[in-house]
C-alpha cells in the first residue's frame, strides 16, 4: 500500500522485478521535500535551500546551536533526541526530525528510545563506513536520485506472480485467515485456516510466515512457553490509516511524496501518485493524493468512521495550501494495522525470546518486516522470502543475516567483508614512531659512516674534500676514524628525527581522514532517517 | 612504499574489539622485499633522472657537482651511459637501505609488542 519505491542493489531482486514487470517497470527521477510551515524544503537538506526558507535569523538561531552542540555536547546519546541534537544541534532537530518523528511514533523523541536510536546508529559500522568510502560506495538511499516503478503500482508486481505461481500449478488463497498452527515433535504438521466461515485444516511439510510474529506466537497449538507468548504480547507495532482523495486539480505538487513536519496537522506524509506513475491517474484533470496518518489500532484516530477521516483528510490538505475543500470530489480510507514494527526499549531481549521459541521449529521460517519485526525493506524482504524458499529446498541460509544495514553495501562487498576487515586493518595500521625513527635514523647514521670509511680507505693528498663540507652542518665532523663517528651520530639524530616525524603525519593523516569518513557516514545515516518508514 | 601489515595485537588478544581497535589496534609491520624495490627504484631512476637532465642541459664541464658521486660509485661519469651505471648502483642502495630500514623496523616492533 502506497507509494513505494523499486530499488535494490540485489541482482536476483533486481531480475525477479524486471522478469515479472519487463517494460512496465518506469524509471521515475524522484523528488520528495519537507513541508514546514508552508514552505518546501530539500531532502536531504541543502544549506542553501534551508537558509533561504527558513530566514536568516532563523538560521542563524540553528547555527548558534548547532555551535553549542559541538563545543557543549550530551555527555551520553541514549536516545535518538540525544544523537541528533548532539550532529546537528537542539533548534535543526526541533525543526526537522522531532515533530515527524513524533508523528511516526506516537511517543515523545526523548523517551524514543534508547533502543529505537541505537538500532539506527549501530549500522554505522567502522568498517562498513570505510569500504564503503574507499570503494565509493556511500550512497544513501535518500542520495539515490531514481527509481523504478511499476506502470499501475506494485499491484503490477504481485498480479505478475500471481499468474506464474499458478500457472505452475500452485494454489493462492486470498481472504483467507491463518487460525491455527498445529506441531508436534518439533516439526508443523498442520495448518489451520478460515474461509467464508468454515475451517479447513491442512497438512504442511515446510511453513513460511509473513504474518505479524506476535500472531504467528499466539497461533501455535500448543501454545509456546508462557515467557515467549509474553515476549510476543509485549513486541509493539505502529498502525498506518491512509486516506485516498479525488482532487478536481491537475497538479497539487510535484512530488512523488512530501513530509509534513507541521504539528499544526495530523497528517504525516502525502502521496501524490501520478507523480509515481500517471497511469495510475487516467483523467489528466484530476490528482490522487494518499494522505498517510501514523496512529495505534483502536486508538482516537483509528476509530473514526471513515467519512470523518475523508473529512479531516480534506480539511488538512486545503489548510496546508494545496488545494480548496471544495476541489475533493471523493475519498476513501485503508487502515494498516501492524504496519510498522516499533523498536521501542527492550524490544531486542523480546524478540530473541521470541525467535528462540519459534527456532525450536525445524521447518518453520519467518520472513519480510512483520514476520521478522524487522526494518527491512522491500527488497530485503522478498530477498528473505527467496532464502526461506531456498531452504526448504535443502540450503542453510541464515535470513536473520540479511541486515537492513545492508542498503549501504554491495551484496558481493557485504560477502567480502572479512577480507576487506583484514585488508583495511592491515592498511590502517598505525606506524610504530620510534621504530620507523630508530630504523630510519640507523641506517642514514650508517650511511655516512660507510661512506666516510670509504674515502679514508681509498686515500689520497686531500682526502674527501668535499664531504668534509658536510662540518658546515655537521660540527666536529672530518673525513676520519673519529669524523665517521661523529658523521653518524648527527646522521642518526637528523634520520631519528625525520623518521618520527614521518611516522606521527602518517598515523595523523590516516587517523583524520578515518575520522572524516565515520562523521560523514554518521550524517549519511541520518540523512536516510525521513526514508525508513 | 609498500606496507604489509600484520596484527600484532590481536595475536596476544582475541577479546572482542570495537571497530576503531580493529583498524588501529594492529601495529604496521613493513615487508622488507617491497620497501627495498620501491626505495631502490625511487633512488635508481633518481640518479638515472637528474644525470640524463644534467646531459640534456649541457655545458661544458658537464655536471661537476654530480660527478663527486664516483667517489662512491665506481664507474659513474655524468653521461648517458653513467646514468645507467648511476641507476644500478642507486638501485642497488636503495633496495640495502630499504630492506634494511625495514629489518630494523620489525625487529623493533616485535620486540615492543
Amino acid at each position: 500500500m502506497g507509494g513505494h519505491r523499486f530499488f535494490t542493489k540485489n541482482n536476483e531482486i533486481k531480475g525477479l522485478w524486471q522478469e515479472a514487470l519487463g517494460d512496465s517497470l518506469l524509471t521515475v527521477s524522484r523528488l520528495s521535500r519537507i513541508h514546514y510551515k508552508g514552505r518546501f524544503f530539500n531532502y536531504p537538506l541543502s544549506f542553501l535551500n534551508a537558509l533561504s526558507n527558513l530566514g536568516l535569523s532563523e538560521s542563524l538561531l540553528i547555527l548558534l546551536s548547532y555551535l553549542k552542540s559541538r563545543g557543549n555536547p550530551h555527555p551520553e546519546e541514549k536516545t535518538f533526541e540525544q544523537w541528533v541534537s548532539n550532529r546537528f544541534g537542539k533548534r535543526l532537530y526541533e525543526t526537522f526530525f522531532k515533530t515527524y518523528t513524533e508523528k511516526v511514533w506516537g511517543i515523545p523523541c526523548n523517551s524514543l528510545g534508547a533502543e529505537w536510536a541505537a538500532q539506527r546508529i549501530k549500522g554505522l559500522s567502522l568498517l562498513v563506513a570505510v569500504s564503503n568510502a574507499l570503494l565509493n560506495l556511500q550512497k544513501p538511499k535518500s542520495l539515490i536520485n531514481e527509481f523504478n516503478y511499476p506502470l499501475n503500482g506494485p499491484g503490477m508486481m504481485w498480479e505478475a506472480f500471481q499468474e506464474t505461481i499458478r500457472a505452475k500449478g500452485g494454489q493462492i488463497l486470498f481472504n483467507t485467515e491463518v487460525t491455527g498452527i498445529f506441531h508436534e515433535n518439533r516439526r508443523i504438521s498442520h495448518v489451520e485456516y478460515a474461509l467464508r466461515n468454515s475451517r479447513k485444516r491442512v497438512p504442511v511439510s515446510h511453513v513460511i510466515s509473513s504474518m505479524p510474529i506476535t500472531k504467528l506466537v499466539t497461533a501455535l497449538d500448543p501454545k509456546p512457553p508462557e515467557s515467549v507468548l509474553e515476549a510476543a504480547r509485549q513486541l509493539r507495532h505502529r498502525s498506518f490509516i491512509m486516506v485516498g482523495l479525488i482532487v478536481d486539480n491537475k497538479a497539487l505538487f510535484p512530488d512523488q511524496w512530501i513530509y509534513i513536519h507541521s504539528p499544526d496537522v495530523k497528517v504525516g506524509r502525502i502521496q501524490n501518485f501520478k507523480n509515481w506513475s500517471s497511469a495510475m491517474v487516467p483523467d489528466p484533470c484530476k490528482t490522487s493524493v494518499g494522505m498517510e496518518y501514523f496512529c495505534d489500532e483502536g486508538d482516537e484516530l483509528w476509530r473514526l468512521t471513515d467519512e470523518d477521516l475523508v473529512a479531516i483528510a480534506s480539511g488538512e490538505l486545503s489548510r496546508l495550501g494545496f488545494c480548496d475543500t471544495g476541489d475533493v470530489s471523493d475519498g476513501f480510507v485503508i487502515r494498516q494495522p501492524m504496519a510498522y514494527p516499533v523498536y521501542d526499549e527492550g524490544y531486542q531481549e523480546r524478540l530473541m525470546a521470541v525467535r528462540a521459541g519459534l527456532e525450536e521449529f525445524e521447518n518453520l521460517q519467518t520472513i519480510g518486516r512483520n514476520g521478522m519485526h524487522r526494518y527491512n525493506n522491500m527488497d530485503h524482504s522478498m530477498l528473505s522470502g527467496i532464502l526461506a524458499a531456498q531452504n526448504t529446498l535443502g540450503a542453510t541460509r541464515d535470513l536473520w543475516e540479511i541486515n537492513e544495514e545492508e542498503r549501504y553495501l554491495e551484496e558481493d562487498t557485504a560477502e567480502r567483508t572479512p577480507f576487506l576487515e583484514s585488508l583495511f586493518s592491515r592498511a590502517f595500521a598505525r606506524m610504530d614512531k620510534l621504530a620507523f625513527a630508530t630504523a630510519l635514523g640507523s641506517v642514514c647514521g650508517l650511511a655516512i659512516f660507510l661512506a666516510t670509511l670509504w674515502l679514508i680507505a681509498k686515500g689520497g693528498d686531500v682526502v674527501g674534500p668535499n664531504m668534509s663540507l658536510l662540518s658546515q652542518y655537521f660540527f666536529g665532523y672530518s673525513v676520519t676514524v673519529k669524523g665517521a663517528c661523529i658523521g653518524f651520530g648527527y646522521s642518526f639524530a637528523w634520520g631519528f628525527l625525520f623518521g618520527w616525524l614521518f611516522a606521527y603525519i602518517r598515523n595523523l593523516f590516516l587517523a583524520l581522514s578515518i575520522y572524516q569518513i565515520k562523521k560523514r557516514a554518521e550524517k549519511l545515516s541520518i540523512q536516510d532517517f525521513l526514508d525508513g518508514f | 612504499m609498500e606496507r604489509g601489515g600484520r596484527d600484532v595485537s590481536s595475536t596476544r588478544q582475541q577479546t572482542p574489539q570495537k571497530d576503531e581497535e580493529r583498524l588501529f589496534g594492529s601495529v604496521l609491520l613493513l615487508n622488507g622485499k617491497a620497501m627495498g624495490l620501491g626505495l631502490g627504484l625511487v633512488l635508481g631512476l633518481g640518479v638515472f633522472i637528474v644525470t640524463n637532465w644534467l646531459v640534456l642541459k649541457g655545458g661544458n664541464p658537464i655536471g661537476t657537482h654530480l660527478a663527486l658521486l664516483s667517489q662512491f660509485f665506481i664507474g659513474y661519469r655524468v653521461s648517458f651511459l653513467g646514468s645507467i651505471v648511476g641507476f644500478a648502483y642507486g638501485f642497488a642502495l636503495g633496495t640495502l637501505s630499504g630492506a634494511l630500514i625495514s629489518w630494523i623496523y620489525n625487529k623493533i616492533v616485535w620486540y615492543r609488542n
